[in-house]
């Protein structure tokens, strides 16, 4: 069947901040749906959230309660969310007490007075909140498929969007009637793990869509429900194909190594012990591109704003100009139990609103650092999802990572993350005629030719500066403890590696 | 402690709405059992009987306090009113005496709402049931004066 044979199935807002890219662009209208999980998992405010962000006075919301807290007691709760709307009450949304029937009469006279009410109000929304409360009284099983069945039917007839709200277990998945009949199936988690508690949303089925497969975190807060999409929200997102251009360091010295610079859209990662300079790299990095029109962000950990602004003045960059026209921002992402998507998620925000061009994080060790130690063990993949989405359209990524120095290896990185960047700058420390001097190499750079010279450079007044030509006089100077050779300093210019892609 | 002034002076607007209409369409039925009766009708079915049966347990035993008149009445499992006939009875004895217990017991009920749901949230309520009364909000401060 043709696309445009196809019935057209309208997709609604969840109200949900990023619920509406999981489910693959909204909720499908007239979908039977349930919301599963334990208590205190935000079932109930999920559901608030999608009525408060659909309902109408033309195409009202029921919401009837059943045995679980009074509507009373919840409305209390809910009007301290931001979402909630009292004007919406009672035209818009109504809320019907079903508990009397449910004790004193049948799943029958349920779907009866449900029917009545359908009927006499033409709702948009129907939310029955819990229904596990009313299917718990004993009844045969038969009885209780033949219910849900009947109120799927009747309430999908009715063209009404309906959520169903219950606790279970997730052993109760299985076998299960409801979820058989249910066109969509949201299960809230939420998990103690060592002093954080980590709270996740999986969309189980969803008929008609794509929705993004897999666990995504979420959080509770004054506004209510916040998804954070595993993919980010930028599957809808038209991929930028890597152009030709080159984005300078504001380091010539460097951008000769670099072939030109980097590759604009790449993932960059600076390695190098304390004190080698990284975070200055960055900087000039990012102040380039801000004398080039190019916006920025900078995500850092280690230090706040102000100290990282203070430090690029002394190397004579002005980051507080461009932070108050709007082309720089200094993330300070330190809070604690802060999931690894929800910080990836205020990068991408802060990256969205400037129409950031180059981004830098510094540093990687800081950012895991920060992160609730139930999400450290999903550093590196979500990384890899931040850094795929966000290179997908034209970012350009710095990285700094701290690796511990060592004499006898030349570890790139400690995380094991160096397969998620297209370029990687190694600085290191070597002895030389007694002194402690500094020295840099360009280890990979993908698809591209980059120089093979070992060069040396300072840190000055005015940031990193790359000193004279390569080292040729010494060997070994990746050990750290260099020779000296026969050979005199090299005059040459610098000898670009000819693709040859070095294994990371 | 008493019910606050402007709680009451919304009982009492609602009580007077009510005795308006009670000329002409229920005459038997006094203005405190109207409004009573209204509000157990829509938070009966917003809120449940048995919510609604707590609630205005407690609104009646505060009011008691205030208006011992009231020791006759009680709320019944379904919600509803009972031995209020027995006050009302007294009208043409004690008229203010009578009239005041009402006033006492809605405004005691409203200030449970004011609590519980807040100010906006309950004049919305009060509004769609009463819709021509005038029920301005300018005179609550978060819904706490019970």
């Amino acid at each position: 069947m043709s696309t445009q044979d196809r019935v057209k199935i309208n997709k609604l807002p969840t109200g949900v901040p990023g619920l509406d890219e999981i489910v693959g662009g909204g909720l499908p209208e007239f979908s039977f749906n349930i919301i599963a999980g334990a208590p205190g998992s935000g079932k109930t405010t999920l559901a608030h959230q999608f009525v408060f962000a659909n309902a109408s006075s033309e195409r009202p919301a029921l919401y009837f309660t059943v045995l679980g807290e009074s509507a009373i007691k919840m409305l209390r709760y809910q009007q301290q969310y931001t979402f909630f709307d009292p004007a919406k009450l009672p035209d818009s949304i109504r809320f019907i007490n079903l508990s009397q029937v449910v004790l004193e009469k049948d799943l029958g006279a349920v779907l009866e007075e449900i029917t009545k009410e359908v009927e006499k109000a033409n709702p948009a929304v129907v939310v029955v909140d819990s229904f596990r409360t009313m299917v718990r009284k004993p009844q045969s099983d038969m009885d209780l498929q033949s219910f849900i069945q009947r109120l799927a039917l009747f309430l999908a007839s009715w063209q009404a969007t309906t959520f169903l709200i219950g606790e279970y277990a997730e052993d109760e998945l299985r076998d299960n009637p409801i979820f058989t009949v249910a066109d969509g199936l949201f299960w809230l988690r939420q998990t103690a793990e060592r002093n954080s508690i980590v709270r996740k949303l999986q969309v189980i089925k969803l008929r008609g869509q794509d929705s993004v497969p897999g666990l995504h975190t979420f959080r509770i807060t004054d506004a209510g429900v916040q998804a954070f999409s595993r993919t980010f929200g930028l599957t809808a997102r038209k991929r930028n194909p890597p152009g030709d251009r080159r984005l300078s360091f504001g380091v010539p010295e460097l951008d000769k190594m670099l072939d030109g610079g980097v590759r604009e859209g790449d993932s960059v990662l600076i390695a190098g012990s304390s004190g080698t300079g990284k975070s200055v790299l960055a900087t000039q990095f990012i102040a380039e591109g801000i004398r080039q029109g190019e916006p920025g962000i900078v995500a850092v950990f280690e230090e706040r704003p102000e100290a990282y602004a203070e430090r690029a003045a002394s190397l004579g960059l002005d980051l507080e100009t461009p932070q108050k026209n709007g082309k720089l921002t200094i993330l300070y992402l330190r809070p604690l139990d802060l999931s690894v998507d929800e910080t990836m998620q205020s990068i991408l925000d802060a990256v969205q609103k400037i129409g950031a061009k180059r981004l830098v994080i510094d540093s990687l060790a800081g950012f895991e650092m920060a992160l609730s130690p139930g999400f450290r063990a999903d550093f590196r993949e979500s990384l890899y999802r931040m850094i795929f989405a966000l290179t997908g359209i034209g970012v350009t990524i710095l990285s700094t990572v701290e690796v511990d120095e060592s004499f006898t290896e030349f570890p790139f990185s400690t995380y094991s993350i160096s397969f998620l960047t297209d370029d990687i700058i190694r600085l290191r420390y070597v002895s030389i005629d007694g002194q402690l001097r500094k020295i840099m190499v360009v280890i990979k750079m993908r698809g591209g030719n980059h120089a093979k010279d070992i060069r040396e450079y300072e840190i000055t007044s005015k940031g990193v500066v790359i000193l004279g030509k390569r080292l040729t006089e010494y060997q070994g100077l990746i050990s750290g403890i260099p020779v000296r050779s026969d050979r005199p300093d090299s005059t040459e210019e610098p000898s670009l590696d000819t693709g040859i892609e070095h294994k990371t | 402690m008493t019910a606050a002034p402007e709680t009451r002076d919304l009982a009492n607007r609602l009580l007077l709405y009510e005795a308006g209409a009670g000329k002409t369409s229920e005459p038997a039925e006094s203005a405190t059992l109207r409004v009573y009766e209204k509000l157990r009708q829509d938070l009966g079915e917003f809120a449940g009987v048995a919510a609604f049966q707590s609630l205005a347990s407690r609104a009646l035993a505060l009011a008691r306090t205030e208006a011992p008149s009231l020791s006759a009445a009680r709320v019944a499992a379904d919600g509803s009113l009972q031995g209020l006939g027995e006050l009302e009875k007294q009208l043409d004895i004690d008229k203010d005496r009578a009239g005041e217990g009402g006033i006492i017991l809605i405004a005691r009920l409203l200030g449970l709402l004011l609590i519980f749901l807040g100010e906006s949230l309950t004049l919305r309520l009060l509004r769609a049931k009463w819709p021509e009364a005038a029920l301005n909000d300018r005179n609550f401060e978060n819904g706490r004066k019970a």
